[in-house]
């Protein structure tokens, strides 16, 4: 297993898929921007969408590295690049590399890095590529459709703006009351982020000298609401 | 900063583009993604049997992921719009990707599929993949120098917790974002108002008999809910509960 997981090959097509990845966003950054442009959206205003995408994107991407190292120690290194930076994500990835540990007779995710064969990393190999597709299955053909129903419907009618709203409320009123009624902490955690972000919302309106404040609101709330984890377990 | 209302009969040029070359691209990155470890596997001659990768072990694994996929994809691609390829190839949807595109989405106080949302949060989730892709990449150059700084057990306790406080950050942003445009939803809220009160019975009912939580449910419970927000969201909308009102006659 050690010498697939440290293959110059498997380095190389990593490395080679996630230039693909870099290109293809680029490509849709390049596009988007312009047409944005095109469509009268201020140059000032996209500045401000990049810079807050940036900083939004630094904690989780943060997180996303300490869920890295926590599958470098199961995975090697270039798998578990490979594959939170692409498809999945942490918790599926983590989850689905430790039960995998477990469904081939290893008691910790040490014991199978140190005793698996190259098949039995082949399992996790595949197991973990082929895990996540089923959401592709929807998507690659009924995407369009999907995406357009929400524009097409009735369209004379206003059904179409309640239908919307209505993807991200339903999000909201399945992990709300999950969160606020099943752990303390993460609970303690979410409410924090909340008052953080009523905070500095009230206070970029009060004070022209933070106004900037408004377009980080949700970055900073989401630090603080993770920082403060640290102090709720200390509690709880 | 005027919208037109009669785009969205017709798709816009981007939102046409990235149906199909997005799709494209989609697609190709995908057989890549799945061809990847075979041909790793064949080089060295390490390819397991099909009984070794589906037996009843690991079909109770797929199992959890096949329903979180296509609820992925039935309730975020209708949000992101056409910027749904480029998020879905790049992962971490709900941890970072979706909200990046709200918080764009709030700031240019556009809405979630027009032609301009979809622009906007095209470029939001380009940025953010951007962004994760080189930091993991730093990250992974640099692993054996950095990886005592991740594994300290304050940053591994916050990482854990990253979902909650995104909730706690984004609710505010999510009833602003209602505001946005030239339209606003009135008591919205009230057609999900069937799954709050589903989803908080089943939590109560599972923290108290076992001490757990649902929270890796979520994916399932999003599949099962759904419907059940379309169909009373469709009910209230009809009885007038809902209402759609021009932005301007509700401004204060």
């Amino acid at each position: 297993m050690k010498e697939i997981i440290q293959s110059p090959l498997l380095l190389t097509l990593v490395t080679i898929g996630l230039i693909y990845i870099l290109g293809f966003s680029l490509v849709y950054l390049k596009k988007a921007y312009s047409r944005c442009l095109e469509m009268g959206i201020t140059k000032e205003e996209l500045k401000k969408v990049i810079k807050s995408s940036v900083v939004f994107s630094i904690v989780p991407s943060l997180s996303i590295v300490v869920g890295l190292f926590a599958l470098i120690s199961v995975l090697g290194v270039v798998w578990s690049w490979w594959r939170l930076s692409v498809i999945g994500s942490l918790s599926y990835e983590s989850l689905i590399s430790s039960s995998v540990s477990t469904a081939l007779g290893f008691s910790s995710n040490a014991e199978m890095l140190a005793n698996a064969t190259g098949r039995e990393f082949g399992v996790v190999m595949i197991l973990m590529s082929i895990g996540m597709l089923s959401g592709f299955f929807i998507l690659i053909p009924f995407g369009k459709k999907l995406s357009m129903s929400v524009n097409k419907t009735e369209n004379s009618s206003t059904w179409k703006y309640v239908l919307s709203g209505t993807f991200m409320l339903c999000l909201f009123a399945v992990y709300v009351p999950v969160l606020l009624f099943g752990d303390t902490i993460q609970a303690a955690v979410m409410l924090t982020g909340l008052v953080i972000a009523v905070g500095l919302g009230i206070l970029a309106q009060k004070s022209p000298k933070l106004r900037w404040l408004g377009d980080f609101i949700m970055a900073f709330s989401m630090i603080g609401g993770m920082i403060s984890s640290i102090l709720w377990t200390s509690i709880f | 900063m005027k919208k037109e209302n009669k785009t969205t009969q017709t798709l816009d040029p981007f939102q046409a583009w990235s149906h199909k070359w997005g799709r494209f691209g989609t697609v190709i990155a995908l057989i890549y993604m799945i061809a990847l470890p075979f041909v790793v596997l064949t080089y060295y001659d390490a390819i397991p049997s099909f009984g070794e990768v589906i037996n009843i072990s690991t079909i109770s694994i797929l199992m959890i992921y096949i329903p979180v996929g296509i609820s992925e994809a039935l309730s975020y691609t209708p949000i992101l719009g056409s910027s749904s390829y480029l998020t879905f190839i790049t992962g971490n949807i709900m941890n970072l990707k979706l909200p990046c595109a709200v918080n764009a989405l709030k700031i240019t106080k556009k809405e979630a599929n027009t032609p301009e949302g979809d622009a906007i949060a095209s470029v939001a989730v380009a940025v953010s993949s951007i962004m994760t892709v080189c930091i993991l990449a730093l990250a992974a150059l640099f692993s054996t120098w950095i990886s005592p700084v991740f594994e300290l057990p304050a940053v591994k306790t916050a990482s854990n917790y990253i979902i909650p406080a995104l909730f706690g950050s984004l609710t505010l942003g999510l009833f602003s974002s209602t505001n946005a445009g030239n339209k606003v939803v009135k008591n919205g809220i009230m057609g999900v108002v069937p799954v709050l009160i589903i989803v908080s019975i089943l939590s109560i009912l599972v923290r108290v008999t076992s001490g757990g939580s649902l929270f890796g449910m979520v994916g399932f419970l999003i599949l099962f809910m759904l419907p059940v927000a379309l169909i009373s969201s469709r009910i209230m909308w009809k009885k007038g509960v809902i209402k759609v009102v021009d932005k301007n006659s509700t401004e204060e």
